[in-house]
């Protein structure tokens, strides 16, 4: 019962505005140091080491670099407004754009932290700058980074794969349409929400009344080429094997330097700034992953796993009442957990009884990895919310971000749902 | 009476098939046999966090036992390499003998006391595979510069005869694989392999020779095991040495199904043996590397020196005996 | 008061040290795994050493980076009352904040971390893999260090709040976007 008091704690303490981080640490240090001791703390170094040798979050300041380079040197906002501007006056472009940019990073990375912050240095600025109303702003960008989960490659499913005994590539084809299709209905939410409110999201100006549509187009192709290739050298890079998908953010940071170098943007002191901006965004990330460790070994070493395991197997044993109230679990409990905790306490719990059920095991690993999803955008700790938040300039608020996101929780609730009833529109079946 | 409650952490996640059933059937017998006076709390890696920290945290006391294998603990203490399963070493059945019928355990445990623990037996993948290749290896040139997931020992025997051994955090090993950043990778056998999918990409599984009997280890903190009775004591001997023994059997069953269902569904998939040049450039390599591995440890030495007297030994009667049988058998089917 | 702004300026100088270290050892990450993919690709060579330098100084980064962006105040807060809280507020919150959670926190890990690391260096622990590293307990004893600066920044903390509650500075904005500074 302690975990369970810890997060209401935790949550409270949060709203004071002491850094998040070290408030999910030091509650953490509280709780643990009253319910085992100093000593449980000892576990603390092998986790950190967890952290620094799992190479796969080395992506998370390479993509920081890319996008921090591509910020300062300006080439972000010219993809971006010259994206924007193809849409001519379609109020939106830029949200669009910024969707597309996220799907493109999407298959090219599956670690979150990496794609929100890249997103929030390369589109925020531009989006505000272009008075954009910062909720949706701030919920596009979020919900995009974010799509790194379920597009592939992606962790979760690989972590999932691992969990449910399934084959990593059945779970990435499976992943594919509905990957495309919450990309396609976040576009759709936009183009509804600009023709009901154009003044969230105005339409580009032109650069000059004079100039035709033709030759508007033409400069914003032009203008899109180099930082476009630089994205397809870093996908490329992915799909013809020369480098995985972790060096592949590498690729995409010298990358950016080179391109900079192109256009005359280059100088040692750009490069040392950009490198102490993604230091200290770094930083920002890690320390929350350090900090919510801490919380989870607090958590599980005093019972709590076992508890949500007992809640667990009290659920229903019909499968359409079983899948309905296992997502609703998932989504409430990654109110307040991460993924990685929901995959190997929760899940394990769940598969044997969705087995015994005779559901498809490949429909349940895609269920679960849309809602896992959704657990990175649901507030108070959906950590895509502080990632943001964290690059974020002073004037966009956690509370603007929070309600930012809501329409594209829905959104994904929504596929969720469609994943669920009609199982066969994405190749699969619910049952063997 | 006290009861005991020991607290063991185990490399592998929660629900990894045969390994973690393993402990898990350990845990119950133990439990069983004591009357409910042993009770073992099995930690799997997503609690502790610390897959490869296992022997520092049973030798430091944060958990009274462990459950893992030894050769990941070559970087720490180089002679914990012997105990798992040496290239071109013996079999299951044969490495079992030498552990309990041999000098097998003592030299484990000789090597393990100055870190305050005793390491027991903890189960047999039997022979692994020796990995998927996307092409075909038809001579020693083949193997030149090829780019090969292939960690520890085997790694540098391999590394001899002109692979790359890579490293590819294991999350990204099938996207690996699939797009040819990576040319081989081997992992354990059917069972387990069939799970990550290499099968859907791979077209060539080579025979084994690398790893012919992986034995697993539980560790457990010397001081813990003083404490315990010496019935508890006898209780916990059994109970490990009964479900090393069963993992053993488990992993036959469990591969053997698995390569059932990839022969029906892949029939891409061939089975291969390396070319006789190959093997016998391995071997060589092999065996340059024990010398050397020898030459500067006493201890290495005298562990190099009881694996290779047994080996032979009872190699010879495994020849006359199973070996034989298999073969009168190939050719009558 | 002068010794707590000398003591405040010693403390920031730390963390600015960790923050060089940090800022050359991701320059030289990005270096270090592009060369590793250009040698893989161009010149079908690995270096297994070369591989596991990546993750070394990757460690650097975020690990030194922490104490840093405390300093920086690039580590997110939940702003909901936090921006409408006077100086004043703000000050008692990063003293509290920083007593009962950053300065224990850090000094558990410091305390346990310098054992991890002792023992690795007893050990003479290395690689496992074929042509690894050696040393291990080099990049093990970076997790106590970087509990000390975190302790170090944790203090600074406190000291930059005298300073706002004696009215010689105060927060500018809520914190400076990401540390983008
Ligand atoms: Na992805
Ligand atoms: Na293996």
């Amino acid at each position: 019962m302690i975990g369970m008091i810890m997060f209401g704690v935790a949550l409270i303490m949060l709203m004071f505005g002491f850094p998040v981080a070290f408030t999910f640490g030091g509650v953490a240090l509280v709780f643990g140091i009253y319910a085992e001791g100093m000593d449980l703390f000892a576990f603390m170094p092998y986790r950190i080491m967890s952290v620094m040798q799992n190479t796969v979050l080395m992506a998370v300041p390479l993509f920081i670099f890319m996008g921090v380079v591509l910020q300062r040197t300006k080439l972000a906002e010219q993809l971006l407004t010259s994206m924007g501007r193809l849409f001519g006056g379609l109020p939106g472009g830029l949200a669009i754009s910024t969707i597309l940019v996220g799907a493109l990073l999407a298959a090219s990375t599956g670690v979150v932290g990496a794609s929100v912050v890249a997103m929030g240095l390369i589109s925020l600025p531009v989006m505000l700058a272009h008075k954009y109303d910062k909720r949706l702003a701030t919920g596009t960008i979020c919900a995009s980074g974010t799509l790194g989960q379920i597009v592939p490659p992606s962790i979760i499913l690989i972590i999932l794969g691992d969990v449910l005994g399934l084959p990593v590539g059945d779970l990435f084809r499976a992943a594919v349409g509905p990957g495309v299709l919450l990309i396609g209905l976040y576009i759709v939410y936009i183009l509804i929400l600009t023709r009901l409110k154009p003044q969230t999201a105005p339409a580009m100006p032109k650069d000059d009344d004079s100039i035709s549509r033709g030759k508007e187009i033409r400069d914003a192709l032009l203008a899109i080429i180099p930082p476009l290739a630089l994205i397809i050298v870093v996908l490329g890079s992915i799909f013809t094997g020369i480098a995985t998908p972790t060096e592949s953010s590498a690729l995409g940071g010298i990358g950016a330097v080179v391109l900079a170098l192109i256009y005359r943007q280059f100088s040692f002191k750009m490069v040392w700034d950009a490198a102490k901006d993604t230091v200290s965004v770094t930083a920002m990330v890690f320390a929350i992953l350090i900090g919510a460790t801490a919380f989870s070994m607090v958590f599980s070493y005093t019972g709590g796993d076992y508890l949500l395991e007992e809640w667990l197997l009290m659920l229903p044993g019909e499968q359409w009442g079983f899948i309905i109230l296992a997502m609703l679990v998932i989504l409430i409990l990654g109110f307040f957990i991460d993924f990685v905790e929901i995959s190997f306490i929760i899940v394990p719990i769940l598969a044997p009884v969705a087995e015994a059920l005779g559901i498809n095991m490949l429909w349940f690993a895609i269920l679960v990895a849309m809602n896992l999803q959704t657990s990175f955008l649901t507030p108070p700790f959906g950590f895509s919310l502080f990632y943001l938040k964290g690059v974020a300039p002073p004037n966009v608020r956690t509370i603007d971000i929070y309600k930012g996101i809501v329409p594209f929780i829905l959104i994904q609730i929504l596929v969720l749902a469609l994943i669920v009833i009609f199982p066969e529109w994405f190749g699969m079946s619910s049952t063997y | 009476q006290d009861t005991f409650t020991l607290k063991l952490a185990e490399t592998w996640g929660p629900n990894f098939p045969i390994f973690g059933d393993a402990t898990k059937s350990m845990a119950q017998m133990a439990e069983k046999m004591s009357n409910g006076r042993l009770k073992i709390r099995i930690d799997s890696a997503n609690k502790h966090k610390a897959p490869l920290g296992v022997f520092d945290m049973v030798k430091a006391g944060q958990y009274d036992m462990g459950h893992s294998a030894s050769y990941y603990w070559k970087g720490k203490v180089p002679n914990t390499l012997f105990f798992t399963s040496m290239p071109f070493g013996m079999t299951a059945l044969e490495q079992y003998a030498w552990f309990y019928y041999g000098d097998g355990m003592d030299l484990m445990q000789e090597v393990y006391e100055p870190h305050n623990m005793l390491s027991f037996p903890g189960g047999n993948t039997g022979n692994q595979m020796g990995g998927w290749f996307r092409k075909e290896i038809k001579s020693l040139d083949d193997l030149k510069g090829l780019k090969m997931r292939i960690p520890g020992f085997a790694g540098e025997v391999f590394a001899e005869v002109g692979v790359n051994p890579t490293n590819i955090a294991p999350g990204e090993l099938y996207t690996a694989l699939e797009r040819n950043t990576i040319d081989a990778l081997e992992w354990v056998g059917p069972a387990l392999d069939l799970r990550l999918g290499f099968h859907q990409i791979a077209d060539y599984y080579y025979t084994g020779w690398h790893e012919p009997a992986t034995e697993l280890q539980f560790l457990i903190n010397k001081r813990v095991w003083e404490r315990l009775p010496a019935d508890l004591q006898e209780i916990l001997r059994v109970a490990m040495r009964t479900a090393a023994y069963d993992m053993l059997i488990h992993s036959q069953h469990e591969n053997a199904k698995a390569w059932a269902n990839i022969k029906q569904d892949y029939p891409n998939v061939q089975i291969k043996n390396f070319p006789d040049d190959v093997f016998q450039a391995m071997y060589d390599a092999n065996q340059k590397l024990l010398k050397e591995a020898a030459g500067n440890n006493e201890q290495a030495a005298r562990i190099v020196k009881s694996l290779e007297d047994y080996q032979r030994d009872s190699r010879a009667y495994t020849r006359i005996s199973d070996n034989a049988y298999l073969n009168t058998m190939a050719e009558i089917e | 008061m002068y010794w707590i702004i000398k003591l405040d300026k010693s403390l920031a100088w730390l963390s600015k040290l960790c923050g060089v270290i940090a800022c050359l050892a991701m320059i030289l990450m990005a270096v270090n795994v592009f060369y590793d993919v250009v040698a893989r690709y161009v010149f079908n060579d690995v270096s297994i050493a070369m591989q596991e330098m990546e993750w070394h100084l990757y460690s650097v980064v975020f690990l030194l980076g922490i104490p840093y962006a405390l300093r920086t105040d690039g580590h997110v807060r939940v702003d909901v009352f936090y921006t409408r809280w006077s100086n004043k507020t703000k000050a008692w919150v990063n003293i509290l904040g920083s007593l009962i959670f950053v300065i224990p926190f850090a000094y558990l890990i410091g305390r346990y971390g310098y054992s991890f690391a002792l023992d690795s260096y007893q050990m003479g622990e290395g690689s496992g893999d074929p042509g690894g590293l050696p040393h291990r307990w080099v990049i093990k004893a970076v997790i106590p260090l970087s509990a000390v600066f975190m302790a170090t920044a944790g203090l600074n903390m406190v000291t930059y709040a005298i300073r706002v509650l004696a009215g010689e500075k105060e927060y500018v904005g809520e914190h400076s976007a990401g540390g983008l500074a």
